[in-house]
C-alpha cells in the first residue's frame, strides 16, 4: 500500500489508511478525479470505450451499475473483479486511493435520458425469434444461433444508443474478434465466414451453415479478412420504429438471468 | 528468500576447462562461432553470425535438437547467451536457468520474488544475461542489478540501481564495457528520472551515472518547463552498443513523462527520445542526437543502435543506424552525432519527413486531444524494441516495424508518485487492425530491399546468418527462416505460443544450432544427422 501526493485531501486520506472506506474521497477534488479519468483510459478503456461509453465490457457512462450502486459496490469490481466474466481483479495492479480516484471519475456520469426506451419487451421478444429473425444467429442462452455474437447478457453490457447502433448499423462498431474471412480457392470459388482463426500461412472460418473450415494460403488463391458485419443492415427499413423499440427493449431485459444464462 | 538449485558444472559434460570472457573474448565476440557472448552479439549490435551450415538450401531440412519448457507464466523475451557447453537463460518475474547445451537439462536454475507493490507497465519480462569472467549479469524487475556464479547460480553480489516504490522497474540485458556493467533503467510511464549506469564488475559499486533528464545547472535542463524534468522520464530500457576505437558507448532514450500531454513540459524535453554517445570510462555526454524532439506519442528512441562502417553519398561514414519507433529510418555518424538522412519505412501522417537539421517537419494539428487525434503509426511504432540485425553479407539492415494508425487521446493528469504518468491512452481504429512487416534496407540509403508482410503487428526480433538466412518469429507462433536476400519464407514451425525474443546461433557438437525463446520455452533446432 502506498499513500503518494495528495495535496488536497490529506486529512481524509490519513483517515482512510488502513481501512476500506464507505465511499470515495476524491469526489471534491477535480485534479484525483483527472488522475482517475487518465487510469480510466489505460486501464479500463479498453473493454469499456474510452468515454467509458461500453463495448466488450458493458457502458459505465449510464450513471448506474450492474453491481450495485454504491461507491464501495464499484469499488469492490474494480478490486476484485467479476468471477465468470472478462473483468480481471485490479486489487493487485493498483493502489487503493487509485481505485478510488477511478470510482470517483465514474460518478462524474449522470443518467442519460437517451438511455431510456419505451417499448414493448414482450413484443421485442416475438420480433427477434420470428420476424425478424434475429434468432437464426444469436443465441439467448441455450436458444438461438451461433454464427452471430451470443446476446445472452447484452442488455448488461450495452447501452440504448448502442443497441439502436448495431441494430441499424451493423458495421458501425464490430466486437473486437468479429470479423469477416473470404477464401478464393484455386476453382474459383468464394468461402465466407465468421473468422475464427488468421495467421501469415492459413486461415479458419465458420461459414453460414456453421461448418468450420480451415484453408493454408499456399492451397488457395488468396486469404482475406474484412471488417465488416454479416449482419444485414435492412432493420431500419424492414422493422417500424415501435417494432425497433420494442425489440431493443427485449434486448435490455437480456441480463444473463434466470434461464438465459 | 532467493531459490539457487544447482547441479553444479560437473554436469554439462565435463566442460571443465571454462575460459574466461575477458575484454579480449567480447571485442572477438564476431569471430566466436562457439558462443554468443552478448546480447547483440558484438559491441556493434549486428546479431549476425557468419555460420553457414543451415542455409537456404537445407534450412527446410532442421528438426528440433531439444526443448526447455520454462514452466514460467510471462513474456519470454531474452537473448541467451551460450559458452563452454552451457547456455544460460533469464525469464520472465526474475527467474534465469542454466541448460546443459547438449540436452536442454538444466544445471542450476535462480529466482528472486517479485514485490507485490512493484507497479511495471508492459509485463515483467527481462531481456537477457551478460557475461564477463566466470559471472553472469542481470537485473531483476524490482530495478536491481545482480552477479552470479556462472557455474552455480549463487549470488555474488545485487545492488539496487533505483527505488522501484518510486516506479522504476528494469528489463534490460546489461552491455560489459571494460571492467563495467552498464545498464538502463526503465518507469518513465511513472514520471520516473531515469538514467544509464556504470557498475564495477567485481565489486557491484556504482562507477558512474548519466541522467538521462539533465538536472538544474545541466545543459538540456533549460528545455524542461518549470520542475518537469524531476518527472522526464527518457528511460533506457534496450542495451546499447560499444565502439571501442572512439570509447563511445551508444544507448537510446525512451519517451518523457507524461507520455501523451506535452502541456506541462514545455520545451524539446532533452534528452529523451534521443540517441547518447557517452565517453565509456567517465559516462560523460560527447554528443546526441534528439530524434522526436517534445515527443507526445511515447515514440521510444530506445531501439538497437547498430554500427556499420560506409559510404554514404560517396563519403566513408562511421555511422550509426536506428529504425526508430517515430516511423523513420536513421543514420547518423557516430563520431559526431551529425545527422546523415532519414527515410520514413511505414505510414507517417505527424510529420512532412525530416529536415536538413534532423528535426522532423510537424504537420499541425496531430497532438493528441481529449476527443482523439488518428495519428500514423500508432503508439507502438514502428519499429518499437524488437532486436535487429546488420548482414554483411547481403549488406542488408533488417528490422520489423509496426504498421497502422490509432486514436491518441490526451488528458492533462497529475503526477502521482508510483502511479501511471501517460497523460491519458490510446484506442484501436476500429475495423482497421494494426499489422506489420519485416523489412530490408539499404543502411546507407535507407531504400527498401524487400517486405514480409505480418498480419499482426511483430513481436520478435532478427537474426541472420552467413548461411543468408534471417530468422524472426510471429505472434501467431510461427518461426520463420527467410532468405535473407530476397526475404521468401524458406522454412517454418508452429511454435504453439508467441515468438517474443530474437534468436541465437551457436557451433555446438559440430553442427550450427538455432536457438530461440516461444511462448514459455527455448527451442533448439539443427540438421539431422
Amino acid at each position: 500500500m502506498r499513500w503518494g501526493v495528495l495535496p488536497l485531501v490529506p486529512a481524509l486520506v490519513s483517515v482512510a489508511y488502513g481501512q476500506e472506506l464507505e465511499s470515495s474521497p476524491f469526489h471534491a477534488d477535480p485534479a484525483s478525479i483527472g488522475v482517475g479519468k487518465a487510469s480510466f483510459r489505460l486501464r479500463c478503456s479498453a473493454c469499456h470505450g474510452i468515454h467509458a461509453e461500453g463495448g466488450r465490457g458493458p457502458a459505465l457512462n449510464r450513471g448506474e451499475f450492474e453491481a450495485g450502486e454504491t461507491d464501495l459496490d464499484i469499488y469492490r469490481v474494480i478490486a476484485r473483479g467479476v468471477p465468470g466474466t472478462e473483468m480481471p481483479a485490479f486489487g493487485q495492479r493498483s493502489t487503493e486511493e487509485n481505485i478510488w480516484r477511478i470510482v470517483s471519475f465514474l460518478r462524474t456520469f449522470e443518467a442519460s435520458a437517451d438511455d431510456i426506451v419505451e417499448g414493448d419487451p414482450a413484443r421485442g421478444e416475438d420480433i427477434f425469434w420470428n420476424r425478424g429473425g434475429c434468432g437464426g444467429c444469436h443465441r439467448v442462452g441455450q436458444r438461438g444461433g451461433v454464427f452471430g455474437p451470443s446476446l445472452t447478457r447484452i442488455g448488461r453490457s450495452r447501452s440504448v444508443a448502442h443497441l439502436r447502433e448495431s441494430l441499424l448499423n451493423p458495421g458501425g462498431d464490430l466486437p473486437p474478434d468479429y470479423y469477416v474471412v473470404r477464401v478464393v480457392t484455386r476453382q474459383g470459388k468464394t468461402v465466407r465466414g465468421i473468422g475464427l482463426g488468421f495467421d501469415d500461412f492459413s486461415a479458419q472460418l465458420m461459414d453460414a451453415a456453421g461448418k468450420f473450415r480451415s484453408f493454408l494460403r499456399e492451397e488457395v488463391q488468396a486469404i482475406e479478412r474484412e471488417f465488416v458485419s454479416l449482419m444485414p443492415d435492412t432493420y431500419g427499413e424492414t422493422l417500424a420504429e415501435d417494432e425497433q423499440r420494442d425489440l431493443i427493449a427485449y434486448m435490455q431485459t437480456l441480463r444473463g438471468e434466470g434461464g438465459q444464462r | 528468500m532467493k531459490l539457487r538449485l544447482g547441479l553444479g558444472i560437473l554436469a554439462a559434460g565435463g566442460l571443465l576447462a571454462q575460459a574466461q570472457v575477458d575484454t579480449q573474448a567480447l571485442m572477438g565476440a564476431q569471430q566466436d562461432n562457439e558462443s554468443w557472448l552478448m546480447y547483440g552479439r558484438n559491441y556493434s549490435s549486428w546479431r549476425h553470425s557468419p555460420l553457414d551450415e543451415i542455409n537456404t538450401e537445407n534450412v527446410n531440412r532442421i528438426v528440433p535438437a531439444w526443448i526447455f519448457q520454462s514452466n514460467q507464466n510471462g513474456k519470454l523475451q531474452t537473448t541467451p547467451l551460450v559458452r563452454d557447453g552451457v547456455m544460460y537463460v533469464t525469464g520472465p518475474s526474475n527467474h534465469a536457468w542454466a541448460l546443459d547445451l547438449k540436452t536442454g537439462r538444466e544445471l542450476w536454475q535462480y529466482s528472486e520474488p517479485v514485490p507485490e507493490d512493484l507497479a511495471v507497465c508492459c509485463g515483467k519480462p527481462n531481456r537477457g544475461f551478460a557475461m564477463r569472467g566466470e559471472r553472469l549479469y542481470k537485473v531483476n524487475v524490482q530495478a536491481t542489478l545482480v552477479a552470479l556464479d556462472a557455474k552455480t547460480g549463487d549470488v555474488i553480489w545485487e545492488v539496487a540501481a533505483a527505488d522501484y516504490r518510486k516506479g522504476y522497474s528494469n528489463t534490460v540485458a546489461p552491455l560489459i564495457v571494460k571492467d563495467m556493467v552498464i545498464i538502463g533503467i526503465a518507469g518513465a510511464e511513472f514520471g520516473t528520472r531515469d538514467f544509464i549506469d556504470a557498475y564495477d564488475a567485481e565489486t557491484g559499486e556504482r562507477v558512474w551515472r548519466f541522467w538521462t533528464v539533465p538536472g538544474p545547472g545541466e545543459p538540456g535542463n533549460e528545455t524542461w518547463g518549470g520542475d518537469s524534468w524531476k518527472r522526464g522520464g527518457a528511460s533506457t530500457w534496450i542495451t546499447g552498443s560499444y565502439d571501442a576505437d572512439l570509447n563511445l558507448i551508444y544507448w537510446g532514450t525512451g519517451n518523457p513523462g507524461p507520455d501523451l500531454d506535452g502541456a506541462p513540459r514545455p520545451g524539446d524535453n532533452l534528452y529523451s527520445d534521443s540517441m547518447l554517445a557517452l565517453d565509456a570510462d567517465t559516462g560523460e555526454r560527447r554528443w546526441h542526437f534528439q530524434f522526436t524532439p517534445h515527443d507526445v506519442h511515447d515514440w521510444d528512441a530506445v531501439a538497437d543502435p547498430v554500427l556499420v562502417d560506409m559510404e554514404v553519398e560517396g563519403t566513408f561514414r562511421k555511422a550509426l543506424v536506428q529504425a526508430n519507433r517515430n516511423g523513420h529510418f536513421y543514420a547518423l555518424d557516430r563520431s559526431t552525432g551529425e545527422f546523415l538522412f532519414a527515410r520514413a519505412y511505414t505510414e507517417v501522417n505527424w510529420a512532412d519527413g525530416i529536415g536538413p537539421d534532423g528535426r522532423p517537419i510537424l504537420i499541425p494539428g496531430r497532438e493528441p486531444t481529449d476527443e482523439g487525434t488518428l495519428t500514423c503509426p500508432g503508439m507502438g511504432g514502428g519499429h518499437n524494441w524488437h532486436a535487429t540485425t546488420y548482414s554483411p553479407q547481403t549488406g542488408f539492415y533488417y528490422f520489423n516495424s509496426g504498421d497502422g494508425c490509432q486514436i491518441y487521446h490526451g488528458a492533462t493528469q497529475d503526477f502521482v508518485e508510483g502511479e501511471y504518468y501517460l497523460g491519458s491512452a490510446m484506442e484501436n481504429v476500429t475495423g482497421e487492425p494494426r499489422e506489420g512487416s519485416i523489412l530490408a534496407v539499404d543502411p546507407s540509403t535507407g531504400d527498401r530491399q524487400w517486405r514480409f508482410a505480418l498480419v499482426s503487428p511483430p513481436s520478435s526480433g532478427l537474426l541472420s546468418t552467413g548461411g543468408g538466412l534471417l530468422f524472426a518469429g510471429t505472434m501467431e507462433g510461427y518461426f520463420l527462416a527467410l532468405d535473407a536476400a530476397s526475404g521468401k519464407p524458406l522454412w517454418r514451425l508452429q511454435t504453439g505460443g508467441p515468438v517474443r525474443a530474437p534468436a541465437i546461433t551457436y557451433m555446438f557438437d559440430g553442427r550450427q544450432h538455432i536457438a530461440t525463446a516461444a511462448g514459455t520455452s527455448i527451442f533448439v533446432f539443427a540438421l539431422p544427422r
